[in-house]
């Protein structure tokens, strides 16, 4: 896969605190926010039907299942971290052609969405989107 | 950038109670959006970050928190002088309470101890539907859960389609979806909201 520009995001799963603790743990069944893992729209015929990347024209959104790793690369300080699947999401083609920005840096549609211990790996939580590239990990 | 030895070292002194005031002015600042180092990933993916804690804080003592995982786990956070703090907005280190969540990313040292490089105290990312509007909260539904979300004047921000942030939450719809960023209250299934990105 060619690296693939858009948005990341972060979600809580596992054990949790607060509004957390009603999001389980996620598609894959083992997804704790304390861990390097990711969501990805594109695990299985089931997730595509929920997330639906197409309709906001969003291609090169390989089949990917759990376990599997992506690389993120925050496209405002180059940070990365490298991750592994543990749900379906981020749900898309709800915030089609949505546009993160940092300085002159922007990237559009939802692609990703990490842990809390991933995204605070590369951004500060409170950033909450940010743009970014996936590769392979 | 500072390097990730650089940070270690700097978090580990001011762990040790050299407040680091010294060396954050030399060595630049540790807030959030200048810290993460590109360095080589520990640990591998889909395992446990060892630098990473998160839970409900259960005691604290000066500037040495205990903090109950959710996981059963029991971390001891040191909060130090380059410490950054986010509750609702960045904010200072007495605002971190008993009964408060967190988020912390810091150094790992020998004793056990996480010495943070930042904590963001009880915030949420929620994906969200509206199910109702008032004056001054929004009433949100989260995986079947009720959330009460409260507008803070002067603070709360409306991100619309990737435009820049406004305080105009007049373009919010019922039914529709949004993600929210906030700061949850404890012990309630109430929020303060900092950020709302609404959907299409």
């Amino acid at each position: 896969m060619a690296g693939l520009n858009g948005e990341v995001s972060w979600f809580c799963c596992g054990n949790a605190w607060g509004p957390c603790a009603s999001t389980g743990r996620g598609a894959c069944g083992t997804c704790h926010s304390g861990n390097f893992q990711h969501a990805w729209p594109n695990t299985s015929d089931a997730c595509f039907a929920i997330t639906h990347p197409d309709t906001c024209g969003v291609t090169g959104m390989s089949r990917r299942t759990c376990g599997f790793r992506h690389s993120t690369t925050n496209l405002c300080n180059g940070s990365r971290v490298v991750t592994s699947i543990a749900d379906c999401g981020p749900q898309t083609d709800l915030f089609c052609g949505e546009r993160a920005c940092c300085g002159g840096t922007c990237a559009s549609n939802r692609i990703v969405d990490l842990t809390p211990a991933a995204f605070s790996a590369i951004a500060s939580l409170s950033a909450g989107l940010i743009p970014c590239t996936i590769d392979v990990g | 950038m500072t390097t990730t030895m650089d940070r270690r070292s700097l978090l580990t002194r001011a762990a040790l109670g050299a407040t680091g005031l010294v060396a954050a002015g030399a060595m630049g600042s540790l807030a959030p959006e200048t810290a993460f180092a590109a360095a080589t990933q520990y640990p591998e993916p889909g395992q446990p970050d060892p630098n990473f804690a998160e839970g409900l804080i259960i005691g604290r003592n000066q500037d040495l928190l205990q903090v109950q995982g959710s996981d059963g786990r029991l971390h001891r956070i040191q909060l130090t002088g380059v410490t950054s703090v986010w509750k609702l907005r960045p904010t200072t280190l007495d605002q971190v309470r008993v009964g408060d969540g967190l988020y912390a990313r810091g150094v790992l040292m020998p004793d056990g101890t996480l010495a943070a490089e930042s904590v963001w105290v009880n915030i949420v990312n929620l994906t969200v539907s509206i199910t109702s509007i008032g004056r001054s909260t929004l009433q949100l539904e989260h995986h079947g859960q009720k959330v009460v979300g409260y507008v803070q004047p002067g603070l709360t921000a409306a991100v619309y389609n990737g435009t820049p942030a406004v305080s105009d939450l007049s373009m919010l719809k019922v039914g529709r979806h949004a993600q929210v960023i906030g700061a949850w209250r404890p012990g309630t299934n109430e929020i303060d909201i900092a950020t709302v990105y609404a959907s299409n």
